[in-house]
């Protein structure tokens, strides 16, 4: 079983909204950059797989070399080897078409996990079209994964419930946190020896991009309001503040 | 005159037993070490810096903490009994060696003032000593305090405290018939007396020579015990006192991680503390001489507040591994891994230990393999240090930016070869909304008193949560990062808000080749109030202090933040303070965990609003955020400030 995980390096995805700039459209170079937080999950799924029924667990991803001192924290969590195409296009058909050339090269993949969406562009599409040009089945919201007799079993997360289902070909999954794939933290031996393990670089390809342009990104600033409520009667105090909250269309 | 072995036939075979129970003894005592043996590392030997230590020994603690025992006085009752005990034995110890003395070398040590005042008055009185010490003892014994039994007991106290008080007993009882049969020493008061209640007329010639036989037995069987008791406590205390580092605080030191860089190597060291065999044989020794006395336990903020730690019980568990031989087994499945993560490495424990027994270290040393080995800590712990690894702070989920603590502030920027000190701001001022309020003011402070002071542009962690929280590893980490910025700015001297940034500084960075100058804001803020550099508006309102752990008891800093409230207002004490403060409940990477039944800061705070004081200070951005928590209990009055805030907001302006 080789399963390979699709892990991003994204800008510090917990900013406070105060102190969130863009430069160039995209979030300010000054961010810290680690590793998106669904993708975190998504790894942590691979290794539970790994541990499970023994596979083998390639950590891909599409970036900038710089990213490379990042990414070793998958290979660290238990990630077997290290494959970045070098890249730096926003666009989800060039981000796909790359990842896909990826795992053409890495061969024998039999199941593909990516966090459901990233932490900076929030799209939750790269997956699915990348299953498109794999022709892998794709299955999005996934929390647990099971194997039994070539079969793989998942659990589909909704926000009001959870849905079983079976397939029996190579799929592309995406992963959504669940309290069983928190992500682990890394052990001190693992951290080291995880700084020496070769890193595969590929030279990433050119593609076509999504036939759409990017016009405009704005980030709205929020903006805290405080008013005071009288307090006399907490009956009354209830009332009004139901009737601000209407009035303010929160319900 | 006496004379030794009056009315006794062969009482030289005594002394010829003596030496086979010497052999016991002995062989005791070398069991004892060659578990301690076991341990990792060797006791480091060599001359010590100032000569207060030759080879392993610390020379001043072997007169104060060990021959002494000062420390044992800080229960006033308890220390007495030990002293009496101890002196009487000491004294009739010596009594009886300058007794064989007198038969081996013909000392004449029952001549005239000497066999007055000292062979006679003076055993007396030891052995009267000995035995009210012995009383007391067995009263509390009997009824003990809840430190003696809580979470368990040490056994073996009966016997040994009979044993004892029997050898004093016959003695006393062997002197009275002597005086009987021989005639009155005028100044052997108890023997003289209990003489006056034995029958003129009874055989008491054979008395004494049976009274003789048996004292001399259990004496000797009392030595040969030793070893297998808990009076082997006697010869170990004095040992591990004299051996422990008398510098406050469990000292961590620093981890090599140099040694863990071949993977292959067959001898891979532990990081931290799995297995019995893995602790030092300083530890071991700690374990082996606890007399499981419940001070620690007393004191402990997480015993106290009912939470799985107790000091007390890790360290009789590893007692009883040590004692058991367990030297493989894994004593955190006995101790459990929420004892190990409750503890806040206040070190309150380790202070009011009478034998300098350092449980903290045992305890990270725990902890740091947890962490660092298998990955385990609490939720929020972990949360904190994914943070700490990712973004070089542990306040994840803030609202905060790096730089809003600074809004409406024109702060200077460290300038290599301009700026005097560096205001070393730390995680929490920078990141807590409140905290940040203590950086504001000291900012303003430094102003006012003119002192040549910038910040670095980019704020910083030390990493010391990482070390509280068990991983040596990001620590050593960011502690290099931080070391190399200081070099390339040329940064020799800093202020620091926060105690644990001051630790850090003090004593883990220098073992990483970074020293510096440092010092604590609430000692500048008082320095600069004694040189006249801050004018305060003095008032009546009354000031409670809060000592940081890390501040008190871990580097002795006591008097400068009292001095800066003095200069304000009235300072009132609260029960527990300076070094035996209890801890605000967030360290040792506490602040960051759950909390449920009895809070610790709930506890504190309730303590400093008893004064009736107008304010609560402190001198810690964690324990102004934890006082601050807990306060809001019992009342919604803001009354807990840092020192630099309520030291700016009384500054006398122009």
């Amino acid at each position: 079983m080789h399963i390979a995980v699709l892990a991003k390096v994204v800008p510090d995805y917990e900013v406070p909204a105060r102190d969130f700039e863009l430069a160039g459209n995209r979030a300010h170079s000054r961010y810290t950059r680690m590793i998106g937080l669904y993708d975190e999950n998504a790894v942590e799924t691979g290794i539970q797989l790994k541990e499970k029924y023994g596979a083998k667990l390639s950590i891909v991803s599409y970036g900038h070399g710089d990213d490379v001192p990042i990414l070793r924290k998958a290979i660290a969590m238990g990630g077997d080897t290290l494959h970045l195409v070098l890249g730096d296009s926003d666009d989800p058909y060039v981000i796909a078409a790359n990842l896909e050339m990826a795992l053409e090269q890495i061969k024998d993949v039999d199941l593909v996990l990516a966090g459901q969406q990233s932490a900076d562009q929030d799209r939750g599409i790269v997956h699915g079209i990348l299953s498109e040009m794999l022709g892998y089945t794709f299955l999005a919201q996934i929390s647990r994964i099971e194997f039994d007799q070539d079969r793989w079993t998942v659990h589909q997360n909704h926000e009001n419930g959870s849905r079983v289902l079976q397939f029996s070909r190579k799929a592309v999954l995406s992963i959504t946190s669940s309290h069983e794939n928190v992500p682990r933290i890394p052990v001190v031996r693992a951290i080291m020896a995880a700084k020496k393990k070769p890193v595969e670089k590929l030279q990433g390809i050119d593609a076509a991009p999504m036939k759409a342009e990017e016009i405009k990104v704005e980030i709205p600033k929020l903006e805290s309001i405080c008013e005071f409520l009288p307090l006399d009667d907490l009956q009354q105090t209830a009332k009004i503040l139901l009737a601000r909250l209407r009035e303010e269309r929160y319900l | 005159m006496r004379v030794p072995y009056w009315n006794v036939d062969y009482g030289f075979l005594i002394d010829v037993l003596a030496v086979p129970v010497f052999a016991i003894f002995f062989s005791g005592l070398y069991s004892h070490y060659r578990k301690i043996r076991k341990g990792k590392e060797q006791l480091k030997l060599g001359w010590g810096k100032a000569n207060v230590k030759k080879g392993p020994v610390f020379l001043k603690e072997v007169f104060t903490k060990s021959i002494l025992g000062t420390r044992i006085y800080r229960k006033f009752y308890t220390g007495l009994a030990h002293g009496l005990v101890f002196s009487g034995m000491a004294i009739l110890t010596l009594g009886t060696i300058l007794v064989f003395a007198n038969v081996t070398i013909k000392l004449p040590v029952f001549r005239g003032a000497f066999n007055h005042w000292f062979m006679s008055f003076g055993l007396d009185l030891a052995g009267i000593s000995a035995l009210a010490g012995l009383l007391f003892f067995f009263l509390r014994r009997l009824f003990p305090p809840d430190r003696l039994v809580t979470p368990k007991e040490r056994t073996g106290f009966f016997p040994m405290i009979g044993l004892l008080a029997l050898i004093i007993i016959t003695g006393f009882l062997l002197e009275s018939l002597r005086i009987r049969a021989s005639g009155p020493e005028p100044a052997s008061f108890v023997g003289n007396f209990v003489a006056g209640f034995i029958p003129a007329n009874g055989p008491i010639l054979s008395y004494h020579r049976y009274v003789w036989w048996f004292h001399g037995f259990i004496a000797l069987g009392f030595i040969a015990y030793i070893p297998f008791s808990p009076m082997v406590h006697m010869v170990l205390a004095p040992v591990n006192t004299a051996l422990a580092d008398p510098r406050p605080g469990p000292k961590m030191g620093v981890i090599d991680f140099s040694s863990f860089d071949d993977e292959e190597g067959e001898d891979m060291p532990p990081m931290g503390v799995a297995k019995l065999g893995d602790f030092s044989r300083k530890r071991l020794l700690d374990f082996d001489t606890c007399l499981w006395c419940g001070r620690c336990h007393e004191v402990c903020p997480a015993a106290q507040t009912q939470r799985p730690l107790s000091p007390k019980m890790v360290v009789a568990t590893l007692a009883e591994f040590l004692a058991a031989n367990r030297f493989t087994d894994e004593p955190v499945d006995v101790i459990g891994i929420d004892a190990i993560f409750n503890c806040t490495t206040c070190a309150a424990c380790m202070e009011a230990c009478p034998i300098s027994i350092n449980q903290p270290k045992a305890i990270m040393q725990i902890r740091q393999n947890l962490v660092m080995e298998r990955s385990e800590l609490p939720e929020l712990m972990s949360k904190a240090y994914n943070s700490l690894e990712q973004r070089r702070h542990p306040f994840f989920g803030t609202g905060a930016g790096p730089k809003d603590w600074q809004k409406g502030l024109d702060i200077p920027i460290f300038a290599p070869g301009k700026t005097e000190y560096l205001l070393w701001v730390g995680c929490a001022a920078t990141y807590d909304e409140r905290a940040q309020k203590i950086a504001r003011a000291m900012v303003k402070i430094l102003s006012a008193a003119t002192v040549s002071f910038g910040i670095l542009a980019k704020p910083r962690c030390t990493g010391d949560p990482a070390k509280q929280m068990g991983n040596e590893f990001l620590f050593t980490e960011i502690a290099r990062e931080n070391i190399e910025e200081f070099d390339s700015l040329g940064i020799k001297k800093l202020i620091t808000l926060c105690p644990h940034c001051f630790n850090s500084f003090t004593r883990h960075y220098p073992e990483l080749g970074g020293h510096y100058e440092v010092i604590p804001h609430s000692v500048l803020i008082s320095d600069l109030i004694a040189a006249n550099r801050l004018a305060l508006n003095k008032s009546s309102e009354s000031f409670c202090f809060h000592d940081p752990c890390y501040l008190a008891r871990r580097n002795h800093i006591e008097q400068p933040p009292r001095r800066a409230l003095e200069a304000m207002g009235t300072l009132i004490e609260m029960p527990r303070t300076k070094r035996e403060s209890f801890c605000c409940g967030g360290g040792g990477g506490n602040y960051w965990s759950e909390s449920s039944g009895i809070r610790i800061n709930q506890v504190r705070a309730r303590e400093a609003l008893d004064t009736s004081s107008s304010l609560i200070a402190t001198a810690c951005p964690f324990c102004l955020l934890m006082l601050t928590d807990g306060v809001k209990k019992f009342t919604e009055d803001k009354k807990v400030f840092d020192i630099a805030e309520l030291v700016e907001a009384r500054l006398k302006l122009g």
